[in-house]
């Protein structure tokens, strides 16, 4: 069953200055997404995920287009719509900075009609499941940023939303702090079947939290598949930066081509579809004498631009 | 409508209001300052007018700026300021996304916070006050001037987010900010009592809500028993508080937040 139908959806902002013409962030976006499933929505900065965020939870009203969510039109019943939804933006808070996250709870479980013995039992829930307990009797402001964003995820979280909206709540957090709290998400999804809609720009949170991926630039949906599709056809190559002790020579490796090189320093881009990343690092090791190697993936700019250069789009 | 989440935020906001102590400690220090200033001014003004200006002698002019000004430091400077930079920074667009009246829910974590302050500043403020000038000139009066001073505040804060509200179709409140301090000083009866102005000038002050924000609590404070003053409050706030809310709906349909 669809908890989030997008038809048509549009909204364009005011131009700066008297002359100027409108800037038009989202355009005619339709998409339909089922309950449970975990949902990427990603594009450059300017594509318009944020903008349509925000008219899917009612903040801002599209100039043409329907949406609805949970069965709401958001921007019309935007309070009854909040009870039954999540949302996380990684650049806002929803804590209050003089209060500890226990104390926030307590203000947000009034807020979401939560009696305080209610409230208490979701809270210690939440701790478990977020492994968080020991955080929330201290001041906000006291908090590093991973430690933030797992209060904010359970302030998120309080009232049992179907529903949770993730606009770049990754954003700033070390690697481990990611790691961990993607598993959050995806373990809430399975285990509470919550569903997940989730913006972002980096491509390790597509991969490891969604299974679906919607991208969108210049306000258009350009793709809409599974993630484990557009891994096989778009996420095909992965890059490697090694560091050779000694002079590798003629750098003849299968499915691997020189981006650049200075030095002993080399920047190498592996095909994945013809050879598994794991067999060139051992072919690399075996053969040459490496001091030092990282594998990356492609930035998602990248990736989206072999989206737009892929003859069927 | 749910009243559980307003008077939760009204009780954080007071309980939030001395989480800074040192910052809550300075706005009564500051009364304290001012007061002396006052003191000794005012010293030389009514003694050159014979002992009493408009009404007002030595005693009830200290008691009036006592409650004048209590009324108004209480609320946080720049919170017109603040107000727009919540609304075009986006902070307004993630506090809409609570079940609740997102204007409501703000003045009442407003007015805990405010009204502790107020109430504290007016305490040191008044002992200050009764040591080096005496007691209020009116017990009777004072019983109607620490309701007006809570009125006060009230009127003050509805009509900061009306002000406020501008900002979803400004870019810029500071110039609210602005104009409001001033009308607040002058106008308000901040600085001096409004007899003192010209006739027309007071008479205009009467037509404009800020004198039920600074000069009502500090008129009765001096020692006129005048209840129909707190009529007036009341009316005031009646008229404000709708203009609030509506200013605050209608400019959240409006809400054009750009970006994330």
């Amino acid at each position: 069953m669809a908890v989030i139908e997008a038809r048509q959806l549009s909204k364009s902002f005011p131009g700066r200055g008297r002359k100027a013409a409108p800037v038009e962030a989202v355009r005619d976006v339709t998409f339909s997404i089922d309950a449970g499933e975990r949902i990427a929505y990603i594009g450059p900065n300017g594509a318009g995920k944020s903008t349509s965020i925000k008219m899917l939870t009612g903040i801002l009203h599209p100039s043409a287009g329907a949406a609805t969510v949970l069965g709401y039109v958001p921007w019309t019943e935007r309070r009854h719509l909040a009870q039954r939804i999540g949302t996380l933006f990684g650049q806002r808070s929803q804590l209050w900075f003089q209060l500890t996250p226990r104390q926030a709870y307590r203000l947000l479980g009034d807020i979401y009609g939560l009696t305080r013995a209610e409230a208490a039992s979701r809270v210690d829930e939440l701790g478990l499941l977020l492994e968080a307990t020991d955080l929330f009797d201290r001041q906000v402001k006291g908090l590093s940023l991973g430690q933030r964003m797992r209060c904010e995820l359970a302030a998120s979280l309080l009232h049992s939303p179907e529903v949770l909206f993730l606009d770049e709540p990754t954003i700033g957090l070390d690697l481990v702090a990611k790691q961990r709290f993607r598993e959050m998400i995806v373990r809430l999804n399975e285990e509470k079947g919550t569903t997940v809609f989730l913006t972002s720009h980096d491509v390790a949170d597509i991969e490891h939290v969604a299974r679906r991926v919607i991208v969108i630039n210049h306000g258009h949906v350009i793709y809409d598949d599974r993630v484990s599709t557009m891994r096989r056809s778009i996420l095909s190559h992965k890059l490697l930066e090694v560091r050779f002790d000694e002079s590798p020579g003629v750098l003849d490796i299968a499915a691997v081509e020189i981006l650049k090189h200075s030095g002993l320093g080399y920047k190498l881009i592996v095909d994945t579809t013809v050879r598994s990343i794991k067999d060139v690092l051992d072919e690399l090791l075996d053969r040459f004498v490496v001091g030092d190697i990282s594998v990356e993936d492609p930035p998602l700019e990248d990736v989206i631009g072999n989206i737009y250069e892929s003859p069927e789009r | 409508m749910r009243i559980t989440p307003y008077r939760s935020a009204f009780v954080t906001g007071a309980r939030t209001a001395s989480a800074e102590p040192i910052e809550f400690a300075l706005r009564p220090l500051f009364l304290v300052v001012i007061l002396m200033v006052y003191e000794s001014l005012w010293g030389v003004v009514i003694e050159g007018a014979g002992g009493i200006v408009a009404s007002y002698d030595y005693r009830a002019i200290i008691w009036y700026v006592v409650a004048a000004q209590a009324a108004v430091i209480g609320i946080i400077p720049r919170q017109i300021e603040e107000i727009g930079d919540d609304i075009g920074g986006g902070t307004i667009a993630v506090e809409m996304l609570r079940p609740v009246s997102v204007v409501l829910f703000r003045i009442a974590a407003g007015l805990g916070d405010a009204l502790v302050r107020s109430g504290s500043a007016f305490v040191i403020g008044a002992a200050f006050v009764t040591v080096t000038v005496g007691p209020p000139p009116s017990a009777t009066a004072v019983l109607l001037a620490l309701p007006a001073m809570a009125l006060a505040v009230i009127a003050n804060m509805v009509s900061q987010y009306a002000f406020g509200g501008a900002a979803f179709w400004i870019e810029d409140a500071k110039g609210a900010w602005f104009l409001y301090q001033k009308l607040i000083f002058i106008v308000g009866g901040m600085l001096i009592p409004l007899e003192f102005f010209p006739g027309a000038f007071e008479t205009l002050a009467h037509y404009l809500p800020f004198w039920t924000m600074a000069y009502v609590p500090g008129r009765l404070m001096a020692g006129h028993f005048e209840p129909w003053l707190i009529v007036i409050q009341l009316a005031w706030i009646a008229v404000l508080f709708p203009l609030a809310t509506l200013i605050f709906r209608s400019g959240e349909r409006r809400m054009q937040v750009v970006g994330g």
